[in-house]
Order: C-alpha cells, then structure tokens, then sequence
C-alpha cells in the first residue's frame, strides 16, 4: 500500500490490530470538568443532538494531530463544539463570546 | 521481560496532561464545557438540571453492580440463562436501568472459551453496569493490541490461558456493549451470593483478568 492508500485506509481511531507499546494500567479520577462532559454527552444522546456514533466521527474529524495530543475528554468538548456548528445549533461567535463570558466570571471570584 | 504486579501499575497519568493549568482557574477546555452547556440551556436544548442529575447517574454506576449479575448468574441457573439470552433484561430483572440506548451481550467463560472485550475505535464499555472504564481500556496500547494478539495482552495482566482453550475478543460498537461472566472460582461452593460478588471486579468483568478467591483475603 502506498502512503496515501494508508491514510485512506485508516482514519485516526481505527487502531484495532495496529503495533503499539505495551499496556500501562493507568487510570484516574475524573477532573470535575471531565464528569460534567460526560453527563453533556449523555444529555446530548439523550436529546438527539449528538449520538454517539457523531461524537466518535466528530472525535475522527479532529484529525491524527488533535487525537494525539489532546486528552480524551478535551477531544470530546472540542468535537461537540464543531459538531454542534456544523449543525447550525451553535456559530464559532457565540461560543467564543460565551467563553470569555465563563472565563471573566470565574477570574472575578 | 519486566513483571507488573498489583502494587506497582499506577503510572503516572499520561492520558491527562492538561489538569495542572493555574491554581483553580479552570482550563480552556473546562471553560468550553461550561459555555458549550450554558448555550445549550439558553436555547432551551437541554434542560437546566440534566447534566446535574445524569452526574448522579454516572455516580451510581459502578463494578458492583456488575458484580452482582455476576454472583446471582452463578447461584441461579435459569437466571443465568436468561442473562446469556438477553444480558439487558436480565439485568434490568435485578433493578440496573439502562440510561442508554445500548444492548448487552453477556459472554460467558467457560473451561474450553475464554472470553474478552474492547473496543478498537473508541471507548465503548458497557457503562449501565460496570461505570466508566478504566484509562488503559480507552488507550491506544490495549485498543490495538486486544484484537490481534490477545494471549500477549492477557499476559502483560498476568493472565496465562493454557493453548487448548479458545479466546475470543469482542469488539464493541455504540448500540452493543459485552460484559464477561467470568467462571466461578473453586472452592466457592459455600459461599453465599454476598461473598460471591465480592470476588468479582471490573477486571474480571473485561475479561482481563479471572475471579480468583484470594484477592480479598475474606474468604471464610
């Protein structure tokens, strides 16, 4: 196979059978952030916003620089967003404005 | 070839290198959490109290209760049975809802099968009776790995499955989730259901690992 026909062959998170290091057995508490995005995806399943076969093509979408360095839970949030822009529910304005609005909120207290 | 046993596994978190931004300021990502959820309640997408009340369904999920199908399909043969027809409604017979929309495939291993699960392209689990899944599951190395040389990884866990017995791997999607019934230990015939589930851990559940009776020192 050439290089591109690898590329199209596989996308980001289709790893099964690929080399790769031995196990760690890592594991660790979820941030509170981390919980509250899992809820948001149960919440947006629940609701028909996003499913979650969306959310793990969203999470592909990111392509292989953002899969390997962005942690599981900000590939989530980063893959809501553009899903939900992509669906027309949300524009990159609003959520940029809303964002600033969180931060300026929280470096008050 | 280096061991791994019980004590020395907890490697540093390289899952989650972003939690340590400021000292309780929270992070780009924490910040669009909150705002991606706040629009979504200002235009009346999803309700005000929802993420609140699912993290407390999240919360209320864990390998107990996973562990408790497990010792009642041990000393209960017809619901055994009917946990293998249809893991789901079994249960559900025992007061574990499904908060998703997800099917259950109850996988029993027996003295000829050994039976495992993963999920290659993300972190499917079946979350309604076991909780979240550990970082290792969603990681790179056991989502690569489980699928093509099964017996290496089942080592790496210090599981050795002798050649005559067949492993299977299952390969979860978003609709169908696999939990194992792992075989009853030896030795266990007078044990009540109680001492029974606490043999019972998520790892044996995933399949990595068998329910052994000396890992919690409490057998009588």
């Amino acid at each position: 196979m050439t290089q591109t026909e690898k590329l199209v062959n596989r996308l980001p998170n289709d790893v099964g059978g690929l080399p790769a290091d031995a196990i760690q057995r890592v594991d660790h508490e979820l941030e509170p952030w981390e919980k509250r995005c899992h809820a948001l995806a149960d919440v947006l399943d629940f609701h028909k916003l996003i499913n979650t076969e969306e959310k793990r093509c969203g999470v592909e979408a990111l392509g292989a620089e953002m899969v390997a360095k962005l942690s599981y839970y900000e590939r989530w949030i980063v893959a809501f967003a553009n899903i939900l822009f992509h669906k027309g529910i949300l524009t990159p304005t609003e959520l940029a404005l809303k964002m600033k609005e969180v931060e300026s909120r929280s470096s008050e207290g | 070839m280096t061991h791994q046993h019980e004590g020395d596994d907890h490697d540093h978190d390289h899952a989650h290198p972003h939690a340590e931004i400021g000292e309780g300021r929270p992070g780009y990502y924490d910040i669009m959490e909150t705002a991606v959820r706040e629009l979504l309640i200002e235009k009346k997408l999803i309700g005000a109290d929802e993420i609140r009340r699912q993290i407390e369904v999240l919360d209320s999920r864990s390998p107990a209760l996973g562990a408790k199908v497990v010792a009642r399909a041990w000393t209960d043969p017809a619901f055994r049975a009917r946990l293998l027809a249809n893991g789901r409604a079994a249960c559900e017979e025992l007061g574990i809802s499904f908060y998703d929309d997800t099917q259950l495939i109850v996988i029993e291993n027996t003295d000829k099968v050994h039976n495992l699960i993963v999920c290659t392209l993300c972190s499917c689990y079946p979350r309604p009776v076991l909780g979240l899944p550990p970082d290792w599951y969603k990681a790179k190395p056991y989502r690569a790995r489980a699928v093509v040389e099964p017996r290496a990884v089942l080592a790496e866990f210090g599981t050795i499955i002798p050649d005559d017995v067949e492993v299977r791997v299952h390969d979860s999607t978003a609709m169908v989730r696999y939990l194992v019934l792992p075989r009853r230990p030896a030795g266990t015939e007078h044990f009540s259901e109680e001492e029974l589930a606490a043999l019972v851990t998520r790892d044996t559940m995933i399949g990595v690992v068998p329910a052994t009776v000396d890992i919690t020192g409490a057998a009588p």
